[in-house]
């Protein structure tokens, strides 16, 4: 079961990720880019690693999200 | 069915394939994409990637995270703490370094009013 | 159509170059698979039960690689003094928006609870997941809730000083200490018994350090949120 777990997320992992660049919308992009962070705490957390884990969840919830809103506040839509 | 995912080998293959492509999808955002914002994305896409290898490459799947409980008798079969304790504060002090490049970002659209790297030529001339 | 007229012989050969890199890095990566090999750290999980905490990981964080923790904190720190030059507080104004009525109400209920999360994380870091880094960023997680829901609130420069000052003299002063007294930089000094393992009184010197860790990474931290939110929309 372990395996597969990580097959899948890494596969769901990737695919965000794409996704999240390749999106027209920069707000688009931040939401999935959270959800690469999200994933990388389910893999850390199925390598058993739990301290990183946390860690991962902290700053890629919490604070990264702030950061990169931010930025978007600032720096706008148009490329 | 899913016996043949959890042999050592083939984790072990699957963590180094999935980085890898992490890794080369943050390569392409850095290299195709034109605005700040993306290409800090893209670098913090491949950062993640390298994590995810290093905790990765040396997880065991039958020994235990290295946390004391009161079922162990003695610091044997644990993983090793070493990547752990190294990405730990990485993550930390990555995070920290990509707010420093987000200010410095911030501070060049409000002194030129531009995101595009395309359109940052004033060093050129 | 002619293919060869649509795609220029530049794109193509630099496609087929990265391929072949590829394929190679692939290749050397396959071919050194770790299987059974003695690494450092089963020595190090050897020598962790001398030291009487249970979470190995922070005995490596805080301990085995105490002076490089030192660094760490350095390089936060000089990123924090980074953001704080570029997002200069001459021009601050506060965010301009009024917030919402649910959130102005439920941050007095949320603020109390994270706070403690974040210092009970901080604190049984040698026992439990955790320690000083997380618990600091869960600090400043719970003061950015307080920045977005109160537009007067501001944490006064003087305490972040204050903070800051006590965390980084205290670190280096019990790296001295233990210098002195073991002939080692952060050696343990203080009594850890083996048998308290698992206990919140045990492992020295090593619960300590992780506390001060964790009230600089948090001040650094909420440093570092309330100059990105503060910082003002007109030039």
């Amino acid at each position: 079961m372990t395996g597969i777990i990580i097959l899948a997320t890494f596969m769901g992992i990737i695919i965000i990720a794409f996704a999240s660049i390749i999106q027209k919308k920069l707000a688009d992009s931040i939401i999935l880019f959270m959800g690469v962070g999200l994933g990388s705490v389910v893999l850390f957390f199925t390598f058993k690693a739990p301290d990183v884990a946390l860690t991962e969840a902290v700053i890629g919830a919490g604070i990264s999200s702030l950061i990169f809103l931010m930025a978007l506040k600032h720096l706008g839509e148009k490329v | 069915m899913f016996e043949f995912f959890n042999q050592p080998e083939v984790i072990k293959i699957i963590v180094i394939i999935g980085s890898m492509a992490l890794f080369f999808v943050g390569i392409f955002g850095l290299l195709t994409q034109k605005h700040l914002i993306k290409i800090f994305m893209s670098i913090s896409m491949i950062e993640s990637s390298l994590f995810l290898f290093f905790i990765g490459l040396m997880y065991k799947k039958s020994f235990l995270a290295p946390i004391l409980t009161s079922n162990q008798e003695g610091f044997t079969n644990m993983n090793d703490p070493i990547p752990h304790a190294m990405i730990l504060t990485a993550i930390v002090i990555g995070m920290a370094v990509l707010a420093l490049g987000v200010s410095f970002a911030i501070e060049y659209y409000k002194l030129t009013g531009k995101t595009n790297i395309d359109e940052m030529t004033s060093l050129r001339h | 159509m002619n293919l060869k007229r649509e795609i220029p012989t530049s794109t193509m050969s630099g496609f087929a170059l990265s391929a072949v890199l590829v394929l190679t890095i692939l290749n050397i990566l396959l071919q050194n698979i770790p299987t059974k090999i003695q690494t450092a750290g089963d020595e190090l999980l050897k020598l962790n039960s001398t030291e009487g905490v249970a979470n190995a990981v922070t005995t490596v964080v805080v301990y085995f690689r105490g002076f490089d923790t030192l660094g760490e904190i350095a390089v936060l720190f000089i990123a924090s003094l980074g953001i704080g030059l570029m997002l200069d507080s001459n021009n601050r104004c506060n965010i301009k928006a009024e917030s919402n009525f649910m959130l102005q109400t439920a941050s007095k209920f949320l603020f109390p609870i994270i706070m403690l999360f974040g210092i009970y994380v901080m604190i049984y870091g040698h026992l439990s997941p955790g320690g000083g880094f997380q618990g600091g960023v869960i600090i400043a997680s719970g003061v950015l809730l307080l920045l977005i829901s109160h537009k007067e609130f501001e944490v006064p420069h003087s305490v972040i000083v204050l903070l800051e000052t006590f965390a980084g003299v205290s670190y280096v002063l019990i790296g001295l200490i233990g210098l002195v007294v073991l002939d080692t930089f952060l050696g343990n000094f203080l009594p850890h018994d083996i048998s308290n393992m698992g206990l919140l009184m045990s492992g020295g010197i090593i619960p300590i350090i992780y506390i001060i860790v964790g009230i600089k990474v948090g001040s650094e931290m909420g440093m570092i949120v309330q100059n990105l939110i503060k910082r003002s929309d007109n030039v």
